[in-house]
């Protein structure tokens, strides 16, 4: 069952050791990039200069 | 004014004044406060026994965090089965069928569990939106689950305790309607509605009291989960 991972038998190296679903940390970053991720979008789609329409002479 | 199989379910009201906090005040009438004495009486020593094991049951796995909501849980618990079952008597008004009475305790309650989580173990609480062993390429899909479970939770909690009293309700009311016009047209339809009507009335007994559980079970999970 879920208990505290204490991640001794997991060895990472690189990316992994930050962003993986085993340790605690891990799975932490990985929500925190992920709600970095869709905050980031929305705050494009939301500032993104609106195309002005061309006008005919 | 129209009648139809969902009026038993309006807040009644007498003279302009609703009535719903009688309901709502009416089951600390049956929980008298501890006795002075040394030995209580019977129904004293009976409740004390009922409580007492109930709070075992329900803390028995639990973390020693979670046992300082033991006499949130444990009370809360007695109230909505007090409720349940004293609107399992005729003409009474339940209060547990309302949906915003309902919401009124399982949005706060879900909320004091989640912020009790970030607040003591934030860490803990943002790594259990991720379950453990998931594939990478599922991961942002998972979360994204996860928290919309998250947050649905408090939803679920009040609609299950509504859906279920009120199904109940409804149902006792349309068999027992059914009983009765039979009773003059085919007495032996009437007998076997009857017979239906009592064996669905101990079943609503039976939920009141496990949909009052099943309520407080959910929020130690919740809680034992965030801390």
């Amino acid at each position: 069952m879920a208990g505290h991972d204490h991640g001794s038998q997991h060895q990472f190296t690189g990316f992994a050791k930050y962003f993986n679903s085993y340790t605690i940390i891990g799975r932490r970053n990985y929500v925190l990039a992920t709600y970095g991720s869709i905050l980031a979008l929305v705050l494009f789609f939301k500032l993104k200069p609106k195309k002005m329409p061309v006008t005919e002479k | 004014m129209m009648v139809n199989s969902f009026s038993q379910f309006e807040s009644p009201v007498f003279l302009t004044i609703p009535l719903i906090q009688l309901a709502l005040i009416l089951p600390w009438a049956f929980y008298p406060s501890p006795s002075p004495r040394w030995l209580s009486n019977r129904t004293l020593t009976l409740q004390n026994w009922f409580i007492g094991r109930f709070a075992k049951q329900l803390l028995a796995s639990s973390t020693p965090k979670v046992h300082l909501w033991a006499t949130l849980l444990v009370s809360l618990m007695l109230y909505i089965i007090s409720l349940n079952l004293l609107g399992m008597l005729p003409y009474t008004f339940t209060p547990t069928t309302q949906l915003s009475m309902n919401m009124g305790l399982a949005v706060p309650l879900w909320l004091a569990t989640v912020l009790v989580g970030f607040r003591n173990q934030p860490t803990l609480s943002l790594a259990h939106l991720l379950p453990e062993g998931t594939p990478t390429l599922l991961v942002p899909v998972l979360i994204i689950i996860e928290t919309i479970s998250l947050l649905i939770r408090r939803f679920a909690l009040g609609v299950r305790l509504t859906a279920n009293l009120t199904a109940g309700h409804l149902l006792i009311q349309l068999i027992a309607t059914a009983t009765l016009a039979f009773m003059s047209i085919m007495p032996a339809n009437a007998t076997l509605t009857s017979i239906l009507l009592l064996l669905l009335t101990l079943l609503e007994i039976a939920v009141a009291m496990i949909q009052a559980y099943v309520f407080v079970l959910l929020l130690s999970l919740y809680l034992q989960e965030n801390s």
